[in-house]
């Protein structure tokens, strides 16, 4: 019994010092950078190549096919449009919140002499 | 119980709320649990109609207009409400207690309002009780943010009154709809902005980041749901088709995602995220096919499901830890995991993740915005379903569970607040999974009836679910490529309350400077100058006169010897200065007054 206790005691504190070790490297990060591991990285990949792999084996209904003329209503039925347009919109976005930054960007007490 | 049937369910909240006040904390807290689910019930009971018809001011009421939309915003305020208050249990006080069922109360009032003057009345309620829900975090920045946002609501009361009256007068009808509305352009206007200004449309957006977190926890997720939801409901039963809905809803929809991205707190993130998901909501109203009214009122009941959710677990987080800055938040996971698995449920749900609840209300609004083949909506529809996956979907999650460890190790939500999210991370996926039983209570859902079912939405247009993941997994890509981009700074974002925060202060100084300057020239022209002028003048001139008239008297009956005259003139100056004449003269001054004014009085005659 007591040979039992003392393995689980000794795992607990592998345990501890793993986590401590890892909190450890996490701290070592510089402040608001996280680390990504490169499994998360891959997995990532991989999610997006499916969502585009899955577009071979469906038949997708076709949107604006009254529009003939509109270049984007045509664009919309491209083959991968909607990973393609997610990856636009949302980099869009961010590069317009971040040009926005420079201009609406404040320090926390700047409206503290106001009503 | 047939009785429910002819019971507004806003009188039941209302009144409730108000006996609540003198009970004791424990009852008073059941009390309030089992009045949300009273009043769901009552709902459920309701016969489709109008009823209640009071007089007041010489028109009759309608306290009770009960149809499919009535119903379905009725039942998910009731529930949002039942949640909420078993989520907070610890948190509840007798103020935000008596205040969230008054609001609620109210909130319904609106709903089932069938007139313009209780609509109004309602609405002014909910404005009021809605403040205590704010200023219940008694902090210094929530009292100066309730006062905003109460003069805000106050300030588009007045603009929705006016529309109202100009509407009453020029149809005679008090009638709350479309047509009633429509007869005065001008009245249509004043209404629509009135409404508007409620569903923080663009540039009327501010009070709702501003004021929202700046609530308590519990408040927070109350004030969720229903002001701009209400705002929601009236612009469904008085503005369809209006078509200045769809560029607003879309601009409402990008700019909430814009303002998300650059935020810090993760309240204030959720909040920008309420005005992005009402922009959904505007477009589809204007919009306003029968689908595309269906997806309205579908988006409205899921978004205050999953909205309540993501602000169960942000209040979760803050009454935990204290804080609500993403730049002092990050590594709650390993503590708060309970909490991060039903935060992030919440966040996939918002982002219309298959098999959530957003994925079968969100997509009836792009479909009828792609079946009236209107593009550019469509577009800006599909760049703000790719823009919440990265600011409530992936940004709320990862800024405030994951990324950098800063140390903090709250101990896991209380049971209350966990249960309380269970419920509504539930709902989320239940409807999401079941689509028909949500679909079955929408208006003109007998367009909907063959395509309600799981194997119609999820298996038989399965494409859509294929690219909807495509959308997503390509957005959550682009986040974390882009995350150095994303790292959060300890700032604030300008936004249009600006014009009446720092405007106020610059219309202060402006009137001070242009009113005080102004006060000083008076005082300096008529106290210092023109005062003793006149002053003087007043002493001065009886004086004069009287010497001009005595001098000849003088010099005939004195000897008209100067000196004794000057010595005169200068006696009766100082008498007149000094104002001491001898009782005679005083007599005679009084009798030649009198005379003067009995010939004035006997000419005018």
């Amino acid at each position: 019994m007591a040979t039992k206790k003392k393995a689980t005691q000794e795992i607990i504190l592998k345990k501890d010092t793993k986590t401590k070790g890892k909190a450890l490297k996490e701290k070592s990060q510089p402040a608001d950078n996280p680390y990504i591991s490169s499994s998360f990285w891959k997995s990532m990949w991989i999610i997006c190549g499916i969502s585009i792999m899955l577009e071979f084996f469906i038949h997708r209904q076709k949107h604006f096919e009254e529009l003939e003329s509109s270049v984007l209503g045509n664009m919309s039925n491209w083959f991968g449009f909607y990973g393609m347009f997610g990856f636009i919109a949302c980099s869009g976005c961010i590069l317009l919140a971040k040009g926005l930054s420079v201009f609406l960007k404040e320090k926390e007490d700047y409206y503290d002499d106001t009503p | 119980m047939t009785h429910l049937d002819n019971i507004p369910p806003a009188f039941l909240l209302i009144i409730g709320a108000f006996i609540l006040l003198i009970l004791p904390a424990t009852v008073r807290k059941i009390g309030a649990i089992a009045l949300a689910a009273l009043g769901f019930y009552a709902i459920s009971q309701l016969s489709e109609g109008s009823r209640i018809l009071p007089e007041f001011l010489g028109f009759n009421l309608t306290l009770l207009r009960v149809d499919s939309t009535s119903k379905a915003f009725g039942y998910i305020f009731t529930l949002s409400a039942f949640g909420a208050l078993i989520y907070s249990w610890r948190e509840q006080c007798r103020l935000q207690n008596t205040a969230a069922l008054a609001y609620v109360g109210s909130a319904l009032g609106v709903v089932f309002a069938g007139d313009m003057i209780s609509w109004y009345l309602f609405w002014e309620m909910m404005a009021i009780s809605s403040t205590f829900l704010v200023l219940a975090r008694n902090t210094k920045n929530s009292r100066l943010a309730a006062q905003r946002y109460i003069l805000v609501h106050l300030a588009g009361g007045l603009v929705l009154l006016t529309g109202i009256i100009l509407a009453i007068h020029e149809s005679g009808s008090i009638d709350f709809s479309k047509e009633n509305i429509y007869q005065n352009s001008t009245a249509k206007n004043f209404i629509l902005i009135g409404i508007l200004i409620n569903t923080a449309a663009v540039p009327f957006s501010s009070w709702l980041p501003d004021a929202y977190p700046e609530s308590t926890v519990f408040g927070g997720i109350i004030l969720s749901a229903y002001t701009t939801k209400t705002a929601v409901y009236t612009l469904v039963r008085g503005f369809p088709g209006e078509e200045i809905l769809i560029p607003i809803g879309c601009i409402m929809a990008v700019y909430g995602i814009i303002y998300a991205l650059l935020e810090n707190d993760m309240r204030r993130i959720l909040a920008y995220s309420i005005i992005n998901q009402v922009g959904f909501m505007v477009c589809g109203i204007g919009i306003g096919t029968k689908l595309a009214i269906a997806g309205v009122v579908a988006h409205a009941f899921c978004h205050i499901i999953y909205k309540a959710l993501l602000w169960m677990s942000a209040g979760a987080v803050l009454y935990r830890t204290g804080k609500s800055k993403c730049t002092e938040l990050g590594g709650l996971y390993k503590t708060m995991p309970i909490t991060m698995v039903r935060g992030t449920i919440g966040a996939l749900a918002i982002s219309g993740v298959p098999l959530t609840s957003g994925f079968i209300s969100k997509t009836l609004i792009t479909a009828s915005a792609e079946s009236q083949n209107l593009i550019w909506a469509w577009l800006a529809l599909e760049v703000a379903s790719a823009g919440v996956f990265l600011h409530a979907g992936i940004k709320f999650p990862f800024f405030v569970f994951f990324n950098v460890d800063r140390g903090l190790r709250p101990k896991e939500a209380p049971r209350s607040m966990v249960a309380g999210m269970g419920i509504m991370a539930f709902l989320c996926i239940y409807l999401g999974v079941n689509p028909n039983h949500l679909y079955s209570i929408l208006p003109y859902n007998e367009i909907l009836s063959e395509k309600n079912s799981f194997y119609e939405i999820y298996i038989y247009h399965f494409d859509h679910v294929v690219t909807m993941f495509q959308m997503l997994a390509f957005s959550g890509l682009t986040f974390f490529l882009f995350l150095p981009m994303l790292r959060r700074t300890p700032t604030i974002s300008i936004d249009f309350d600006w014009f009446y925060r720092k405007g106020a202060k610059l219309f202060y100084c402006c009137m001070d400077k242009t009113f005080n300057s102004l006060n000083k020239a008076s005082e300096h022209i008529f106290i210092k100058k023109f005062l003793p002028a006149l002053a003087q003048f007043i002493v001065v001139a009886p004086a004069t006169i009287t010497v001009v008239l005595l001098r000849p008297v003088w010099q005939e009956s004195l000897n008209p010897d100067e000196d004794n005259i000057k010595k005169r003139e200068q006696e009766l100056i100082a008498k007149f200065s000094s104002g001491t004449f001898p009782v005679a003269y005083s007599a005679i001054f009084i009798l030649i007054f009198i005379g003067i004014i009995i010939f004035i009085g006997r000419s005018s005659s």
